[in-house]
């Protein structure tokens, strides 16, 4: 059975159809790439999952149990955590607390703030930012960041975690660095995982499945070869650019 | 490593405190009349900056209503005076406060930032209205008390209240829910995204942020001995309490106490002999750590000591 099903899903901001009529499955332990233009939809699906935007219609399922339209904490607590594409830290707070509060509430909810501590510095220590866990967080450079934002979204003890662009913005080495510990985190945490990314070779070598967005809508979905050399991908992310510069 | 994250109060901060209050509990055997009445006075007003730090500091949600919630208790205290015994009237204002701060909070929390801040102001306008309405209709422009208390015997229940708000703050600078609050003003979205509840700890906080002032503004009644709305509702005491919090420091829990310290003090210095002068500079001082020293006295303390123990640190080190 599959973890998250996505169906039909919908949203409109006045005439505009962000996203429409989506319908996907992400299986457990699964890595399911989201690719598509700027503008495909692609944040707005994410939000819609992660509870920040309520969908116009259609249907979210955790597990076969519907979440569409609840609150993000909600959703959360029941095991999505997604990242921010435009990173969203808790800026006058330390690395650390910001993990930390991940790990008080979230799914984890350690009572403890001390035992929430511990945790949360663990996760510093995996995703790199152990050496940085009591510098405020608005210090950190934008690769800090965006590993930030995945360990305070680890910290909450995800079974589906979202992850909106991390790569963005990062050198060649960050990006080697960042998939690295996608993977680890997979593995280590028995987690299904959604990526939106730019980088498309990375998203080749990480997804299992690929799903392509274009204008709101799913354009195609299938392995990641598959979708290398499917003309309606081409189109979308090439032909269709052209078409649109006013002869 | 990780030690400045929830900062666990360190004993120094521990001693401090204990002698403080334990030479405040003392003081009404040598002062005069006169000073215990400022003293109660510092306690009331440290017990309202407290108050307002537990959650408008935390949050960043500036409350410039907490006027409400004084003159509340005050008005409780006016009607049930010599009808109800004291320590039946005091918890009565605290638990009528709180369930205003959630009537009120419903609608006022789900705006942020300015909103919010002429919202509350709005509010506590409006409600003393109200209340000189409803005085008005029963033929009375106030309500004289009679048989009060001593001022020695209003000052240690004061203190009591002092200590509890200071509590408050300190225990929220290490627990949960002072986390999520601070998340809270942070990034308020994030902090739903990670799982914090955020309207319900909202609306807690802004509870029990409102109990202190009312049963402040209870016993506050009972020394003034005069029940009269416009005075105890005037928003001039939410004014005050935001600048001392400001200028105190509002991430601290030793903020509102230097703050409401510092301003009684500078007030006991000039309001009598140069009341213009101590506007201006009240405004002075207030511009200037709003842009100088955002993070007020205690912040600067807190520098300076962390700078301190860095030298030292520095200069102890082995070459």
């Amino acid at each position: 059975m599959s973890l998250l099903s996505v169906r039909n899903l919908a949203r409109r901001y006045g005439g505009n159809l962000a996203v429409d009529d989506v319908s996907f499955d992400v299986m457990p332990g699964e890595i399911l790439g989201v690719m598509g233009a700027n503008g495909a939809g692609k944040t707005t699906l994410f939000s819609m999952i992660a509870g920040n935007v309520k969908p116009s219609s259609g249907q979210i399922m955790l597990e076969g149990q519907a979440i569409q339209g609840q609150p993000p904490e909600r959703i959360n607590a029941l095991g999505v955590a997604r990242t921010f594409q435009i990173v969203r830290p808790f800026p006058g707070m330390s690395v650390l607390e910001n993990v930390a509060v991940g790990a008080m509430y979230g799914r984890g909810r350690i009572a403890s703030p001390a035992e929430a501590r511990e945790h949360a510095f663990a996760l510093l220590r995996e995703t790199g930012l152990a050496d940085r866990a009591d510098l405020p967080a608005s210090q950190l450079n934008l690769a800090g960041r965006k590993r930030l934002e995945i360990a305070r979204a680890l910290a909450t003890r995800p079974r589906l975690l979202l992850l909106d662009e991390v790569l963005a913005g990062l050198n060649a080495t960050e990006v080697g660095a960042a998939l690295e510990l996608i993977r680890e985190v997979r593995e280590r945490y028995g987690l299904s995982i959604v990526i939106i990314e730019h980088v498309m070779k990375a998203l080749m070598r990480l997804s299992d499945r690929i799903v392509v967005m274009h204008e709101g809508r799913k354009v195609v979905e299938g392995l990641p070869a598959e979708i290398a050399n499917d003309p309606r991908v081409i189109k979308a992310y090439l032909g269709e650019r052209r078409h649109a510069v006013p002869a | 490593m990780a030690r400045t994250v929830f900062s666990s109060v360190d004993k120094g901060g521990l001693t401090v405190a204990a002698s403080l209050t334990g030479v405040a509990a003392l003081s009404p055997l040598i002062l005069s009349a006169y000073g215990v009445g400022v003293l109660t006075q510092l306690c009331a007003w440290i017990a309202l900056a407290g108050s307002w730090v537990a959650f408008s500091g935390m949050t960043g949600y500036i409350s410039l209503g907490h006027a409400v919630f004084f003159g509340l208790g005050a008005y409780i205290m006016a009607l049930g005076w010599q009808q109800i015994p004291i320590v039946a009237i005091l918890p009565l204002a605290g638990v009528a406060a709180a369930a205003l701060a959630l009537v009120v909070g419903f609608p006022a929390l789900r705006v942020r930032g300015p909103y919010f801040v002429i919202l509350t102001l709005g509010i506590s306008e409006f409600l003393k209205y109200v209340v000189v309405a409803i005085e008005a209709s029963l033929g009375a422009g106030g309500r004289l008390l009679i048989d009060t208390p001593d001022t020695v015997v209003l000052f240690y229940p004061m203190l009591g209240l002092a200590l509890a708000a200071t509590a408050i703050n300190v225990w929220l600078t290490r627990s949960r829910l002072g986390a999520a609050l601070r998340a809270i003003r942070e990034d308020e979205t994030a902090a739903a995204t990670v799982g914090v509840p955020v309207t319900r700890i909202k609306m807690l906080a802004f509870a029990v942020s409102a109990v202190i002032p009312a049963m402040v503004g209870a016993l506050s009644v009972l020394r003034s001995t005069y029940f009269e709305p416009m005075q105890l509702f005037s928003p001039t005491t939410s004014f005050t309490i935001v600048t001392m919090a400001i200028i105190g420091g509002s991430d601290r829990p030793a903020g509102p106490i230097l703050g409401a310290a510092f301003i009684l003090f500078l007030s006991e210095l000039l309001w009598a002999r140069a009341p213009q002068t101590y506007m201006i500079l009240l405004g002075a001082l207030l511009i200037g750590f709003v842009l100088l020293a955002p993070s007020g006295l205690s912040g600067l303390w807190a520098r300076r000591r962390s700078a301190s123990l860095k030298r030292r640190a520095v200069v102890g080190r082995p070459a």
